[in-house]
């Protein structure tokens, strides 16, 4: 039995300012040390000032991940020393004398598993270290405060997973939830960083850390999956340790370090005032939260009648619900949910593709729409939109460049069919009893208009001159 | 009992290099043994005094960048020429 | 010219032309460095600005152009608050060369009503202590005798506010800093409710308990400068406002009527014999002025120094621990070193007092005593505020001596931690609290120490208290300072 536990700290890059101070929350591409203050700098003397809009930004993660938010949320100092924390202490939320974190015992659905997160917290990131020449030989470390202080929401879960797959799901949809809430950009280098902790039939568990995007935490858990299993073939048992990844080799090596077992001296947080969350601010907060991925597929499935299953597929997905929402109209609804799920998610499955597509919305309605009225077969279909999304033409160009026209006309339809009729002699006879014949001749007439012709219109002209 | 090696642990802890670790475990131990009092303490509620604030008193996130005279803060803090904080690394 | 004027007094000459400020801030710099030998109560002395300033603000006045309501007073400011341009060392090798790059609040403020900051004064290292003995620059001396101590955390500030080497100083008071010198200098400090002033730029030592405040020669003039320092302040969120209140108003109102509780705890066992002959006096003198007092019994007093120590200890070695010399402090390379090497290295230079603090602050929060000790200190302090709820119920202020015992000899206690830490037991139950507490100087002992009368009154109950210490202060006839 696999189980697999997360550990997430997602940066809410979409805020204006720390969670401490009124530096810029996104420091990406600032010149050293030219987004600080002193408090962020922990100068002596310097106060932390809580930011509103995290907190609130904060709560509806925790809304959306089902959690139960406490009237009453604290702050807690933890204790070590290292050189990206100025304070030599981060702040952050602490659970072990009351749940006073912004979020606890929630939960999410992902492919018919529950999966349970044991707690959401605000706390601030640290600097971030560059090493001077070589990081091997060199003693010294430059350190940069633009980072430190930017707000981090961590998200734990318990150890629910079954599968890397899973994991997969659950952090595209979180990476989709925290856009649509609009407090972060979790594709942004470091916005959303993954640790892992796994374990195979009940054995140790092993911590996964330095994972650097949140894909590759997939590949991650594969590898580890397979060296685990491979060491219980051997019947050597898997040590309880920590593993990094290693980019660039692609595999988990073991943590030289002996992570001293840290005594963190946790306290409370003096300089900040427990903070009151009163059912008014949650309601107002309920109020602007997007819609649900629940409710979407449920509404769906209501509105317009699509099939649970691409529903759902649909729903998960922010990208291609975004693009069914613009595209659609209430007749076409249905064939463009069946052709974003059928077809073009298997053509762009990655962010990168996804991007790259220069299909627009119009290129589905009339997609949709042409299949609905019969001027182009489905399977025309998939080739007209392979070639929109490569090309970025129109539908009426592409049709007519790959002369993918729907044949229903029933003159040309007749005269295609008899000259199947003549080809294929020995058929028609058989045809006239079997009815697995017709489809072999139907399927003649598909190949002669290279799947152009109407199935329904060729069907129904065959079986009449059949029966002549 | 506080032993010398509870000192140097705890000197360890909070990073403070202690010359003479021995001076120091007397004085602490009697302190702590000041302490114990509290243990024995009777209470009649687990209440602690909290400070509170409400939502929307706290900050409005707002951009302000910080300057000094129109420089950043880096420029009076110890820096290299290239206005990073040098620190040894940790091993 | 008498330097030794209280602040209303010195702006009533200032206003009608009696004296001119270049002239005063020009004398108290003389007097300075005619004392500053004897005493020692100043870190840094910034006499150049100062005389600077004083002719801006002479000039202003000539020219009737709209000055601050300080009118150039010098004020001196303990060094662990932060002054821009001005170093801020808390008297620590650590912070030996830090200048913040910023004011204060209450420092702001007070440039704002354009008072003086002549210089920043000794204190013990990081405000722990209650002697002044554990400055890295060395003690500060008692006037009243230089060969004992003036008491602390803040003893420059009351030293230089007693010796008339400034009008008013700010102080902090974490655990009777402001109060215990204030008793031994014969002066007047006050400790504000808890969140009246803010703590922006006051560098922590223990954030949960400690407040900045006023020393000065009459309660007149603590009313009139906590009307400047106090109120909600942005910078700091612990801050609860005092709303348009004006602590000068009526401030003789009388304790005609008035009841006064005596403390039990702290008017009985181990109090030196003149300091409880000098607490009953003051307490008939009161009775004459028409107030009625009685006992009150407040026995989580029992455990306050054991609770406030822990506290403190935990918060302060959490605040200290940003002090690892890389971004400020002083000159020692990084060459050669491993981080954790370096910066045990560095903090090796932190003085006895504040390594005992930071070490007990370790034990208490290390894995698995946060309940025994931490989280029993703090169930303490609301015992103690509970108690005292009670109390208020029944009188208007509290009265006791500011410190049990007479100054000792500097040196004699600088080994003997836990009897300094005892020797506070009257003044922390205010700090525990948060509740706002006085000390007003009553008498001078018959071997010629100063004794201090404490007054507390409930959360915010500044207006009530300054006028019980008004009322206290008026039936005194103190002789002048030796030096």
């Amino acid at each position: 039995m696999t189980k697999i536990g997360l550990e997430i700290h997602c940066q809410l890059t979409k805020l204006e300012s720390k969670l401490f101070c009124k530096c810029k929350a996104d420091y990406r591409n600032l010149p050293p040390n030219s987004n600080t203050c002193p408090t962020c700098v922990g100068l002596p003397g310097s106060l932390p000032l809580l930011n509103r809009k995290a907190v609130e930004k904060a709560a509806m993660i925790s809304l959306a991940l089902e959690c139960k938010i406490p009237e009453k949320i604290s702050f807690f100092r933890k204790n070590y020393f290292y050189p990206d924390l100025p304070k030599n202490f981060q702040i952050t939320q602490y659970n072990a004398y009351g749940p006073t974190s912004i979020g606890s015992e929630g939960k999410v659905e992902i492919e018919d598993k529950e999966i349970r997160i044991r707690r959401i917290q605000l706390e601030e990131d640290p600097g971030r270290l560059i090493y001077e020449g070589s990081s091997e030989k060199t003693l010294i470390t430059l350190v940069d405060y633009n980072r430190a202080g930017t707000p981090l929401v961590e998200i734990v879960t318990e150890p629910d997973f079954e599968t890397p797959k899973q994991v997969r799901i659950f952090l595209n949809v979180l990476a989709d939830l925290v856009e649509n809430i609009g407090v972060a950009d979790p594709y942004l280098e470091g916005a959303l960083r993954v640790d892992g902790n796994i374990s195979i039939v009940n054995g140790n568990r092993v911590e996964i850390k330095n994972v650097g995007s949140f894909r590759d935490i997939e590949k991650a858990l594969h590898f580890e999956i397979t060296r685990q299993q491979s060491l219980l073939d051997r019947n050597i048992p898997v040590q309880a340790e920590t593993r990094h990844w290693d980019e660039a080799r692609k595999i988990t090596i073991s943590a030289r370090t002996k992570e001293e077992e840290q005594d963190y001296r946790y306290l409370p947080e003096a300089d900040i005032p427990v903070v009151v969350i009163d059912k008014g601010i949650i309601d107002e907060l309920q109020k602007q939260m997007p819609e649900g991925i629940i409710a979407k597929r449920d509404r769906y499935v209501k509105k317009y009648d699509i099939q649970s299953q691409v529903a759902q597929v649909l729903s998960s997905d922010k990208f291609y619900a975004d693009l069914f929402e613009k595209a659609h109209n209430k007749t076409n609804a249905k064939e463009i949910a069946n052709i974003i799920t059928t077809d073009l998610m298997g053509f762009a499955d990655t962010r990168e593709k996804k991007m790259e597509l220069k299909i627009s919305t119009t290129h589905i309605s009339d997609l949709a729409d042409a299949i609905i009225n019969n001027k182009i077969t489905r399977n025309s279909g998939k080739l007209a939109l392979l070639e929109m999304i490569k090309t970025g033409k129109s539908l009426s160009e592409v049709i007519s460049n790959l002369d993918l026209g729907h044949v229903s006309d029933v003159n040309s339809l007749e005269q295609i069919i008899d000259e199947v009729f003549k080809e294929e002699e020995k058929a028609v006879v058989e045809a006239r009893q079997n009815a697995d014949t017709v489809n072999y001749l139907v399927g003649k007439v598909m190949r002669k208009t290279k799947g152009k012709a109407d199935p329904a219109i060729t069907i129904e002209i065959i079986r009449k001159k059949l029966s002549n | 009992m506080v032993e010398r090696k509870e000192i140097e642990h705890l000197g360890d802890l909070v990073k403070v290099e202690l010359k003479e670790p021995e001076k120091y475990v007397k004085q602490v131990e009697q302190i702590l043994n000041y302490f114990e009092r509290l243990d024995k303490v009777e209470f009649n509620s687990d209440k602690t005094l909290k400070n509170e604030i409400q939502v929307k008193t706290l900050r409005e996130d707002k951009h302000v960048p910080y300057e000094i005279e129109g420089k950043p803060l880096i420029k009076s803090l110890r820096k290299d020429q290239n206005n990073f904080i040098r620190a040894p690394k940790m091993i | 010219m008498n330097l030794g004027i209280s602040a209303i007094e010195f702006l009533s000459q200032v206003k009608d032309e009696t004296i001119s400020v270049e002239e005063f801030v020009a004398k108290t710099i003389d007097r300075i460095k005619k004392v500053e030998d004897k005493v020692h109560a100043y870190i840094t002395l910034d006499d150049k600005n100062a005389l600077e300033q004083a002719k801006v603000i002479d000039k202003k006045i000539r020219t009737k152009e709209k000055v601050g309501s300080c009118l150039g007073m010098p004020i001196s400011i303990k060094d662990n608050i932060c002054t821009a341009g001005l170093k801020t060392t808390c008297a620590s090798k650590m912070l030996e060369n830090f200048i913040a790059p910023y004011d204060a609040t209450v420092v702001s403020k007070l440039k704002a009503e354009d008072a003086i900051i002549i210089g920043k004064t000794n204190l013990d290292e990081f405000a722990m202590g209650s002697t002044t003995e554990f400055s890295y620059f060395g003690p500060t001396k008692n006037p009243w005798n230089t060969e004992y101590v003036p008491g602390g955390s803040s003893g420059g500030s009351g030293v230089s506010v007693s010796t008339h080497e400034c009008i008013i100083s700010l102080g902090s008071d974490t655990g009777g800093s402001v109060r215990s010198p204030a008793s031994f200098c014969s002066v007047v400090g006050l400790k504000p409710t808890y969140g009246l002033v803010s703590r922006y730029g006051l560098v922590s030592y223990a954030n949960s308990i400690e407040q900045i405040g006023p020393i000065a020669r009459t309660v007149e003039d603590v009313a009139f400068i906590l009307n400047i320092l106090s109120g909600l302040d942005v910078h700091d969120n612990t801050t609860i406002g005092k709303g348009d209140t004006d602590y000068t108003k009526d401030l003789d109102a009388g304790v005609s009527g008035k009841k006064i509780g005596i403390i039990t705890q702290m008017t009985t066992d181990g109090i030196d014999k003149e300091v409880a002959s000098a607490t009953n006096k003051a307490i008939s003198k009161l009775q004459g002025l028409g107030a009625e007092c009685i006992p009150i019994s407040l026995d989580a007093v029992e455990h306050s120094v054991a609770a406030y120590y822990t506290i403190a200890s935990a918060e302060a070695s959490s605040n200290l621990a940003r002090y690892d010399n890389l971004r400020y402090g002083f000159d020692f390379g990084i060459e050669g070193y491993e981080f954790k090497a370096y910066v045990s290295k560095v903090r090796g230079n932190f003085g006895p007092e504040v390594t005992r603090r930071i070490l007990l602050g370790a034990f208490v929060l290390s894995a698995g005593y946060y309940g025994k000790y931490y989280l029993k200190a703090q169930k303490v302090r609301a015992m103690i505020k509970s108690q005292l709820e009670v109390a208020f119920k029944k009188v208007d202020v509290l009265i006791t001596p500011t410190m049990p015992i007479l100054p000792y000899k500097i040196g004699e206690k600088i080994d003997d931690p836990l009897t300094l830490y005892l020797s506070d037991i009257n003044t922390i139950t205010a700090n525990l609290s948060g509740i706002p507490a006085i000390s007003v100087p009553f008498e001078i002992s018959s071997s010629g120490f100063p004794i201090g009368i404490q007054l507390l009154a409930n959360t915010l109950q500044e207006k009530k208290l300054l006028q019980a210490a008004y009322a206290l202060q008026q039936t005194t006839h103190l002789r002048a300072m030796p030096i």
